[in-house]
């Protein structure tokens, strides 16, 4: 079982990486933690590979002209594994912030590789353009002041809290994830993976289009609507959710409703700073 | 781009359908090489958002590897929509992403409150409430 091996290996050199690039006092290893993380992440990529035809498969890569998907994938994986470390082991809670939109920019490529369109749009406006700008807010309401100096950082973003039994432990949940993930057959192609095509939504869901193209119906051929033929990834997106989940997706906008209104009662609640009550308490004892 | 991912090209023909069929574009699944890829990127997204949560001390930055641990199920749940040739999974991500704006919203209100009564983001100063 190479492959498995494989996979292990890489899990246990990711975790020493990550141990090694965790924020820590005394020396800085971050360098060779790196250059760790570099080689681990190519030894489970090398472990894929050779779980299918790895000559086939390095053939199509660097031969092939069609595997300009793979190509791809590997340059936005590899960006969004790079910045979510980032995100995890810088000291500074704006920069992991920023790091966390380039986790979000990544994947959101890696859906379009997955020719999801709609839903990488939809990460890139939700995740970055609403989340993370609430992120930032609270991030900079919360610093009395921007440290200058690394060593005005609070002790609680400089230091990790546990980093060896953390990367222990989530290296070792990746490695059994992966070893599912690979083990022969578990993930067998699947035999009847056929998306209803083009032409079978537009004859079930989308009749009026199926008369546009037929061109009978003068009034619909001349609407300046989508292709006749085509649906595209919205289109199926939005019969999918109002055919299939018409009541999840009035419980996703009650729970919206809710989170608002929360927000709201929390917002509005009157907190005492308990060290301004400690020192005022501490006065009145005083003055008596 | 699609092309170059796909194990089996699928047509279906519809009688009565056929000048439809004629312009309709092959559609593709997913083969498993490539879905065992996507959901390597998934996992090792999901794990690092994991670590980060145990790891790092500041509220903040604890909530925001929470939003990496949806990243990584994200990717897993599209890849295997297209490997399973269903869009549901697609779908789902919608959820996804409410649940997680409905999160930021209310856990961020939290963190700014708990912020306002004891004037730091350590996570350690509230461990009184471990019991």
């Amino acid at each position: 079982m190479p492959t498995a091996i494989l996979l292990f290996l890489a899990s246990v050199l990711g975790a020493i990486a990550l141990v090694l690039l965790m924020p820590r006092p005394g020396r800085n290893l971050r360098p060779v933690g790196a250059l760790l993380a570099v080689t681990a992440l190519g030894g489970g990529w090398l472990a894929v590979a050779l779980r299918g035809d790895l000559l086939k498969h390095l053939m199509e890569e660097t031969l092939g002209l069609p595997s300009v998907a793979f190509a791809y994938y590997y340059v936005f994986s590899f960006i969004a594994i790079a910045a979510a470390v980032r995100v995890i082991t810088h000291s500074r809670p704006v920069y992991s912030a920023l790091w966390f939109i380039m986790v979000v920019l990544a994947s959101a490529g890696l859906l379009l590789v997955l020719s999801a369109e709609f839903m990488a749009f939809a990460m890139v406006i939700i995740y970055g353009g609403a989340i993370l700008v609430t992120y930032m807010f609270v991030i900079m309401l919360a610093s009395q002041n921007e440290p200058e100096h690394e060593d005005d950082i609070p002790a609680y973003d400089r230091y990790a809290r546990e980093p060896l039994w953390a990367c222990a432990a989530g290296f070792l949940l990746l490695a059994v994830l992966l070893s599912v993930y690979y083990s022969p057959n578990a993930v067998a192609a699947n035999p009847d993976a056929a998306m209803a095509t083009d032409s079978e939504i537009i004859a079930t869901h989308l009749a009026d289009r199926a008369l546009k193209a037929d061109g009978s119906n003068s009034e619909l051929a001349s609407s300046p609507s989508a292709s006749p033929t085509t649906v595209s990834n919205v289109e199926r997106i939005g019969l999918d959710l109002f055919e299939s989940h018409p009541l999840a997706i009035e419980l996703a906008g009650v729970i919206l409703l809710v989170a608002l209104i929360g927000a709201v009662v929390i917002a509005k609640t009157h907190v005492p700073n308990e060290d301004e009550a400690i020192r005022a308490e501490a006065n009145a004892k005083e003055a008596v | 781009m699609l092309a170059d991912l796909c194990a089996q090209t699928v047509q279906v023909g519809q009688p009565g359908l056929a000048q439809l069929n004629s312009a309709t574009p092959t559609l593709a699944a997913l083969s498993s090489l490539a879905l065992s890829h996507f959901l390597m990127t998934g996992a090792i997204l999901f794990v690092l958002g994991l670590i980060g949560f145990v790891t790092r001390r500041n509220l903040i930055i604890m909530f925001l590897c929470t939003e990496m641990m949806f990243q990584g199920v994200v990717i897993s749940l599209v890849a295997f929509a297209l490997f399973h040739g269903n869009v549901t999974g697609q779908t789902f991500v919608i959820f996804v992403l409410t649940i997680a704006a409905a999160e930021a919203a209310l856990a961020l209100g939290l963190v700014v409150l708990l912020f306002r009564r004891r004037r730091t983001l350590d996570a350690g100063a509230w461990s009184a409430m471990s019991g």
